[in-house]
């Protein structure tokens, strides 16, 4: 018994040497040399990083990411697409899965000379992954609309369509100021957005569908609640006073919203932030205000 | 069955499905192509698909089924008990928890190790709050107390993963459910590296535990009565039973159905004798469940199924055939 405990405690103590060293086999890697004469690029992860030159073969595993290329006329540089680019521009060219933990094998085998990915940890391991096998990836966060100009101006750099970017970002910010002083002396409109589920999820303040509420001549009645999504009690939704409530689907549609508000089944676009914001925008405010606009 | 013509049946069937998985994939590589491959040569590409991608993927499916249904059969043979699977001490509920601390603490930086260390802390955690309540009612270790215990610390895990999901962002919640859910897909040669160095000892020392598991499969009192040394091998095979689940969990996230179900086919087929249970219980732990993984990729390539589906699609109909056919016959 005694070698046995013997061996499992050796067990015990082996494994994280190991992962040590592991990890630092990754540093190493990760700190390669920068070449001279590249574009260097920063980042959402604040990752800055060194292309020899501008990225030709793309594959972008955020949706938001791919319309934004297309917008600013880069959809040539793209290898491949996701389940979930659903365009029929796009259609012709081979998935590699979903957003997040994409089939691996299908992106070397498009071998692309930039990956770009969603910003955060919800999936651990393709960053590394690509990594090891030497693919060079940037990641993006499409949030919020602020993000949408970080975006383009990063992706415009990476493709050498800087130009391209720049002009439509200008496009988007002038023509969503003039959407927000068409809205701006109307009476503003007091807006829930209820995602769905039961108890309900609502959007709070800090997401997208907030910015582009308040842009609009909304007031998102759920603007005091923590950042991001939270789930509120059906009483509470009866208690705030609602002129409007935006819903994505007619699932979504429950009789308990509409006391006396009014429902809106407005589809999924305030979720999916992107250089379609224009248009998005505007529909909101024609839907709140009831008007048309120019 | 004899256990030998069991035992050179599956290892052709896993030579074989080691095979599939290196050659078949999501992406089609074409023979000249992948046999240029595996003497060496062949494009970057190809050679990064077959090396890099699908072969330490295989491994990893050899090492975490074969270790699940080890440590599902020692489980078994120790707890007495035909529920006994892995994760019954609790080991999925505390890797859980782990991982999902790290995740919605927003702790993790791209490719470290934090996750997986997290994920085997918190089995740890698990196993040595299970095996503390157990021992603490006398000097014995009560199995019954044991199963108890696990029973009631995963389901105090899971209470806690609910109140993390309740104030954790809906990513957090996305990401945390493709974890628990388990997949073979972020195998690397360093998961396969660590996962080697737990469960191959660990099953080999298990292997020479055999012949006192099977007297413990009796009973305690009869084992005693034997000359085995019951508290010493108890607490021996159940600690490495629980590493090698920890390990699995670690890397893969929590698969289920491969160490409930692969022992007790086993057994069914060859009887409990732990020499020949526990040997080719590994060898089909890792066949089901590389045969799984390759299913997992084709199906609906290139999205992936996550694994534990298939595992339970196949494993469950299975099982209940043999089941049924064993209880015919008189």
């Amino acid at each position: 018994m005694r070698q046995l405990r013997l061996a499992c405690t050796v067990l015990v103590l082996v494994t994280p040497v190991c992962l040590v060293t592991a990890c630092r086999l990754d540093q190493q890697e990760s700190s390669t040399s920068k070449s001279s004469g590249a574009i260097s690029l920063l980042d959402a992860s604040g990752v800055q990083h060194i292309l020899p030159r501008p990225a030709g073969r793309l594959l972008s595993l955020v949706p938001s990411a791919t319309e934004t290329l297309r917008a600013m006329g880069a959809a040539s540089t793209l290898v491949g697409r996701t389940d979930y680019d659903t365009g029929t521009w796009i259609a012709e060219l081979p998935s590699v899965g979903g957003g997040l933990g994409p089939n691996l094998e299908a992106i070397v085998s498009l071998q692309p000379d930039l990956v770009v990915r969603f910003a955060g940890g919800q999936d651990q391991a393709t960053p590394s992954r690509l990594d090891e096998l030497g693919i060079p990836h940037i990641s993006v966060r499409p949030d919020q609309i602020e993000d949408i100009y970080t975006t383009a101006k990063l992706l415009g750099r990476a493709t050498g369509y800087e130009a391209a970017a720049d002009s439509l970002v200008q496009a988007i910010r002038s023509n969503l100021e003039r959407v927000a002083s068409l809205t701006a002396k109307l009476p503003r409109q007091r807006v829930a957005y209820v995602l769905g589920g039961s108890p309900p999820w609502v959007s709070g303040p800090g997401t997208y569908i907030h910015e582009v509420i308040t842009l609009v001549g909304g007031e998102n009645v759920f603007g005091d609640l923590g950042p991001l999504y939270s789930a509120v009690s059906f009483e509470e939704i009866l208690n705030r006073e609602i002129d409007v409530v935006l819903i994505p689907n007619e699932a979504a549609a429950d009789p308990f919203l509409s006391q006396d508000a009014r429902i809106e089944v407005f589809g999924p676009e305030l979720e999916m932030p992107g250089p379609d914001v224009v248009e998005t925008a505007s529909r909101v405010a024609e839907l709140l205000h009831g008007i048309e606009l120019p | 069955m004899n256990r030998w013509t069991l035992g050179t049946g599956l290892t052709v069937v896993l030579a074989a499905a080691i095979l599939a998985g290196i050659r078949f994939g999501s992406v089609p590589i074409s023979n000249a192509d992948f046999f240029a491959v595996l003497m060496g040569e062949g494009d970057l590409v190809d050679r990064n698909i077959v090396m890099e991608l699908r072969l330490p993927r295989v491994l990893l499916g050899i090492l975490v089924g074969g270790g699940l249904a080890v440590a599902g059969a020692t489980f078994q043979a120790l707890l007495r008990n035909p529920l006994a699977e892995p994760y019954i001490l609790g080991i999925s509920g505390g890797a859980s928890v782990g991982a999902v601390l790290v995740l919605a603490l927003g702790w993790t930086i791209a490719g470290s190790w934090i996750l997986p260390i997290a994920a085997f802390a918190g089995a740890l955690v698990a196993i040595t709050l299970v095996f503390r309540i157990a021992t603490t009612t006398g000097r014995a270790m009560d199995v019954r107390v044991l199963l108890l215990a696990g029973v009631v610390v995963a389901a105090f895990f899971s209470a806690c993963i609910a109140l993390i999901f309740s104030i954790s962002s809906a990513q957090t919640v996305q990401s945390t459910v493709l974890w628990i859910m388990g997949s073979l897909a972020a195998a690397n040669w360093q998961s396969v590296a660590l996962t080697a160095t737990y469960t191959l000892p660990a099953t080999l020392l298990l292997m020479r535990l055999a012949r006192p598991l099977n007297l413990m499969a009796i009973g305690e009192e009869t084992a005693h009565y034997l000359g085995a040394d019951v508290e010493g091998v108890k607490r021996a095979s159940l600690g490495i039973a629980a590493l090698i689940t920890a390990s699995g969990v670690a890397v893969a996230g929590v698969i289920g159905f491969v160490g409930l179900v692969v022992p007790h086919t086993i057994r069914l087929l060859v009887g409990s004798d732990h020499r020949a249970l526990l040997p080719l219980s590994f060898v089909a732990g890792a066949t089901l469940l590389t045969l799984a993984d390759i299913a997992a990729r084709l199906i609906l390539s290139p999205t992936e199924i996550p694994i534990g589906v298939i595992t339970a699609f196949v494993g469950v109909p299975l099982f209940l055939t043999l089941l049924r056919r064993n209880l015919s016959t008189p």
